[in-house]
């Protein structure tokens, strides 16, 4: 019961008038901030922080703002990703699988109205977790040592095969090129630069956004060259988002699946919103079997990751808030926030400030609630958008990318990176190679290259660490499971055809 | 796995590409293996910083070999005028990266954005209305709504 | 989550600070706008940049918020890097740094030396703790440098530190205190982490046995109890609340290892220029909003400032070095 009364003092506060309009400002700044391709949540809370600052606002008045840009960035993010095929943020790629087939079957709306509510839930579902299980799921999260967390990446990667429904041979290559993208940069456990040619400027490494930016808003730039007059392209029309609150009924055990994965890989630390929403559709992919029509238009194809990244989104706030460690980019700048206001996250946090806890999750289901009403009459608004003529809408869509890479680092050097990508993305997609797999790699090789290698330190060299824990072979049985039921499948179906 | 089903328009047999692909990542891999060989710094670690890119680029060469063997399908290649509105347009796209801190966002992106629009197919009337209004606009969002701030023309704050 | 982080949470900053400053020189009108953390957010050093930062603006010792830019990578050589090559001269920006800098450099991991760059000053030092889980088997240092010495390879140890940094050499120190042959050196399993907060989590899940790394950042879990102090790596006792920590000297191991945290600019500053930053530091230093900061983050403040700072980086550096050689991480 002392939940519930702590709970209702936090809905006090986030109902407060100014903390309230603070919600809707930071909602529509996020939902805009995610729909540009390039901008992502990292982005949209770091460019707050500065500004609740200046206006004086009080911590919980802040943290508000900034949870509200947090969700609307998620949320927003799959808008682009439905109606150009340009994912807005990286959580957001798995949405153009389906959602932009949706779109150019004229089904854009149902596509926006499936993942606002699919949004809406997953948040949801992770906003409950954190409320009720937080301690609990901490106790869970640090069991996930180096060798568990290889082995969940070597499940994403096991699920790669198919990711498009090409060829299984070019899936993994992609993913392979990925990683080996992900190798360049300064070695951070030896010091070593690897793969830099002496350019400072890839001493980090490769960033992700600047791949993502090339591979999918350039390349899209390139194919829209090849025709510009348009005869060959489909007229893109939205409809209403009304069918889509409605499929997302029939979506229901779809989005119920997608918000549990999701939020599985939120709580743990370094896995993030893009596994999050990887792991929901390739899994609900491999759950729905031959009924889906995935890659090609299924609302359950957009209904999945979306669920899948807004609860990563939600339940990376709880290693970030109960042991004070950042499992994503952007919570590392809230985390950064609340250490600017004297707020330190650890294990002590919920018990000595229940004020500043519980405010910010009535915070989270408030702006979950402004950010459907939002955007269930935004569709209209989109429809709008994609009337504009291609010739105005591709460079827009170009200016945009480059505007939000450059303004990552100032550096012309990441801008000249982008086009290369979007040439290699343009390059690809014409040998039907997905770009998906490389951008996995690219974003996750780093981390699952790291735990190997501390696995392997703990071990001593031995190799049999790896699977020595229940929850790695566990993972690893799932993974094998995935795979020889993915070929039995196959071969079954194929076996029919002839 | 339903790439059986799938209708073929658009696509063409990959035996060329997809061999210059796989030919052109094998050479990658192996050239991945050979640089990592100076990567020799693991002090007291099992594992060292070239033995990561090694267990990657064995894989990515296998795969490289395979699709060298066994193309599949690509989608049809664009003709030649599409080539060269492609080619000008990121030429056009590379001007803009390095001139934009040089020259300032205002004007770079203005020239930019006109000629892409041209590049798009627009007429030069519509390119130049339109060229203004977005990068007004583009200005407007990052400079003031977003508070991002773009370069500026030299010896003028804006 | 690499470079994402980069630059993001000052960009805003500067764009509120009016572009009017971007084209002035802003030499004349603010010794310090810009502060460099070479980490990504809610590490030591970021947390030097933003608490400095704050403190700059609350004692009006400059006129707008100081931007904080993260730019991580390699322990600290990205930024040193992109310091040497573009910005140089700029006399508006402070850099962060540490005790686990000068190891890198003193190990030949940045791009340059010591000469590289003018450092400004030192306001205060964190200090290295050992740590177990708080129902480990090990009950006193002695006890755990015991079962080290006899196997080295029995436990695994994790810091924030690569193999060969700061945390692993303070381990290292009091290991080979303890009576640890030089040829066992090697046997001692060392694992790194992204910083001292989760090397504590994995600990306390069980992954690894022993943390070595700074007393601040995991400070929570220590109020909280979930891990037990072995030892903190101070000559003397610390102030309150942590003063009840046993030292390794008292345990009879004559070994400290701190970890200060100053700051460095570029290399081509003027003069008059870097007087200036080291006096806004040292005012800073000299206010007790900075000791009541310090405090609070298990800091214990400590000035030095221009030449003598310069000259104790120099002379750290040097005996980082020697350690370094003796205990084999550079030959």
């Amino acid at each position: 019961m002392e939940i519930l009364a702590f709970l209702a003092q936090g809905f006090a506060v986030a109902l407060e008038p100014q903390n309230l309009f603070l919600a809707l400002i930071g909602c529509v700044i996020g939902t805009l901030i995610g729909a540009l391709p390039g901008l992502g949540p990292v982005n949209g809370v770091a460019l707050m922080i500065p500004l609740s600052f200046n206006f004086g606002l009080p911590a919980t008045g802040a943290l508000i703002l900034l949870v509200s840009v947090y969700y609307g960035c998620m949320y927003g993010g799959r808008i682009s990703s439905i109606v150009l095929n340009i994912p807005g943020d990286e959580p957001a790629m798995m949405t153009t699988l389906d959602g932009y087939p949706m779109a150019l079957q004229g089904r854009g709306g149902e596509a926006l109205g499936v993942s606002a509510v699919a949004s809406f839930v997953g948040a949801g579902v992770a906003t409950l977790g954190l409320a009720l299980f937080a301690p609990l799921l901490v106790q869970f999260a640090i069991r996930f040592g180096p060798a568990e967390y290889f082995a969940l990446f070597v499940l994403a990667f096991a699920t790669i095969g198919g990711v498009t429904g090409g060829s299984l041979i070019k899936s993994f290559l992609a993913a392979f090129l990925g990683l080996l993208l992900g190798s360049v940069g300064i070695d951070a456990v030896s010091g070593v630069p690897r793969y830099t040619f002496g350019l400072y400027e890839l001493y980090d490494g490769i960033d992700f956004i600047v791949a993502l930016v090339g591979l999918f808003a350039i390349s899209e730039c390139l194919i829209y060259l090849e025709d510009i007059r348009g005869t060959s392209r489909p007229t893109l029309k939205l409809g209403s988002a009304i069918p889509g609150v409605r499929s997302a009924g029939r979506c229901a055990p779809t989005i119920a699946r997608g918000s549990l994965i999701g939020f599985v890989a939120g709580v743990l630390p370094g896995a993030g919103a893009a596994l999050g929403s990887f792991l929901a559709y390739m899994l609900e992919k491999r759950w729905v079997g031959r009924d889906g029509r995935f890659g090609q238009g299924d609302p359950r194809g957009v209904a999945a990751p979306e669920a899948g990244n807004n609860a990563a989104a939600g339940g990376a706030l709880i290693p970030m808030l109960s042991l004070g460690i950042p499992g994503s980019g952007t919570t590392a700048i809230l985390l950064a926030l609340l250490l600017s206001m004297n707020i330190t996250p650890g294990p002590l946090l919920f018990e000595q400030q229940p004020e500043m806890v519980w405010g910010l999750v009535a915070a989270l289901v408030i702006g979950n609630f402004v950010l459907l009403v939002l955007n269930v009459p935004l569709v209209s608004l989109f429809a709008k958008v994609l009337q504009a003529p291609g010739w105005f809408l591709m460079p827009m869509v170009v200016m945009v990318a480059f505007v939000g890479v450059y303004s990552l680092n100032n550096s012309a050097f990441d801008l000249y990176m982008m086009l290369g990508f979007g040439v290699l993305g343009y390059v690809l997609r014409k040998l039907e190679i997905p770009t998906v797999p490389v951008v996995l790699g690219l974003l996750l090789g780093g981390q699952m290259e790291f735990n190997l290698r501390r696995a392997m330190s703990i071990s001593g060299g031995e190799w049999s660490i790896l699977w020595s824990s229940g929850i790695s072979v566990g993972i690893y049985l799932f993974a094998v499971t995935l795979i020889v039921a993915g070929l039995v499948y196959s071969w079954v179906v194929r076996g029919r055809l002839r | 796995m339903s790439d059986a089903s799938q209708d073929n328009a658009g696509r063409v047999p990959g035996v060329i590409g997809d061999r210059i692909a796989g030919a052109l990542l094998l050479a990658l891999a192996v050239g991945a293996w050979w640089l990592s060989h100076d990567l020799e710094s693991g002090f007291m670690q099992p594992i060292g910083p070239g033995e990561y890119p090694r267990l990657i680029s064995l894989p990515l060469a296998a795969l490289s070999l395979l699709l060298i063997l066994k193309p599949g399908f690509n989608q049809r290649w664009p003709g030649r005028a599409a080539l060269v509105r492609q080619a000008q347009t990121l030429l056009v796209l590379a001007c803009y990266a390095g001139l934009v801190k040089p020259l300032g966002f205002l004007p770079a992106s203005l020239a930019a954005v006109i000629l892409l629009i041209r590049l798009f197919g627009a007429a030069w009337k519509s390119a130049l209305i339109s060229g203004v209004v977005l990068t007004l606009a583009l200005y407007v969002l990052f400079e003031f709504v977003l508070g991002m701030p773009l370069p500026n023309i030299p010896g003028l704050d804006w | 989550m690499k470079s994402v982080i980069k630059n993001l949470s000052g960009v805003a900053a500067t764009a509120l600070l009016g572009a009017g400053l971007a084209v002035s020189t802003p030499s004349q009108a603010l010794p310090i706008s810009e502060c460099i953390a070479p980490a990504d957010p809610g590490g030591g050093w970021d947390f030097t940049c933003r608490s400095v930062g704050k403190l700059l603006l609350d004692l009006e010792l400059v006129d707008s918020p100081v931007q904080v830019t993260n730019m991580p990578g390699g322990v600290g050589a990205v930024a040193f890097a992109n310091v040497e090559s573009n910005r140089a001269d700029d006399s508006d920006l402070i850099v962060a740094t540490s005790t686990v800098g000068v190891t890198q450099i003193a190990q030949g991991r940045y791009p340059g030396g010591a000469d590289t760059m003018r450092w400004l000053g030192m306001l205060g030092t964190d200090v290295g703790v050992i740590l177990v889980d708080d129902d480990s088997e090990y009950e006193s240092l002695e006890q755990l440098l015991e079962t080290v010495v006899e196997d080295p390879g029995a436990l695994a140890v994790a810091g924030s530190s690569g193999a060969g940094g700061w945390d692993h050499i303070r381990a290292l120190m009091l290991a080979k205190e303890a009576g640890m042959p030089d040829d066992q050196i090697g046997s001692l399993r060392w694992v790194q982490f992204d910083g001292g907060g989760p090397a504590v989590t994995q600990m306390m899940g069980g992954h690894v046995d022993v943390v070595s790394t700074d007393l601040g950042e995991i400070a929570g879990f220590i109020e909280s109890g979930d891990v037990r102090v072995l030892a903190v790596l101070s000559e003397d006792p610390l102030p309150e609340p942590f003063a009840e920590l046993p030292t390794a000297a008292s345990q009879g191991y004559d070994v400290a290892g701190y970890n200060w945290r100053g700051f460095y600019t570029g290399g081509e500053v003027s003069d008059a220029d870097y007087a200036a930053m080291v006096e806004d530091l040292q005012t800073l230093y000299d206010s007790d909003e900075w000791k009541e900061v310090a405090q609070q983050n298990g800091l214990v403040p400590l000035w030095r400032g221009g030449e003598e700072f310069d000259a104790f980086v120099r002379q750290s550096i040097d005996e980082v070095e020697t350690i370094s050689r003796e205990i084999g991480v550079i030959q």
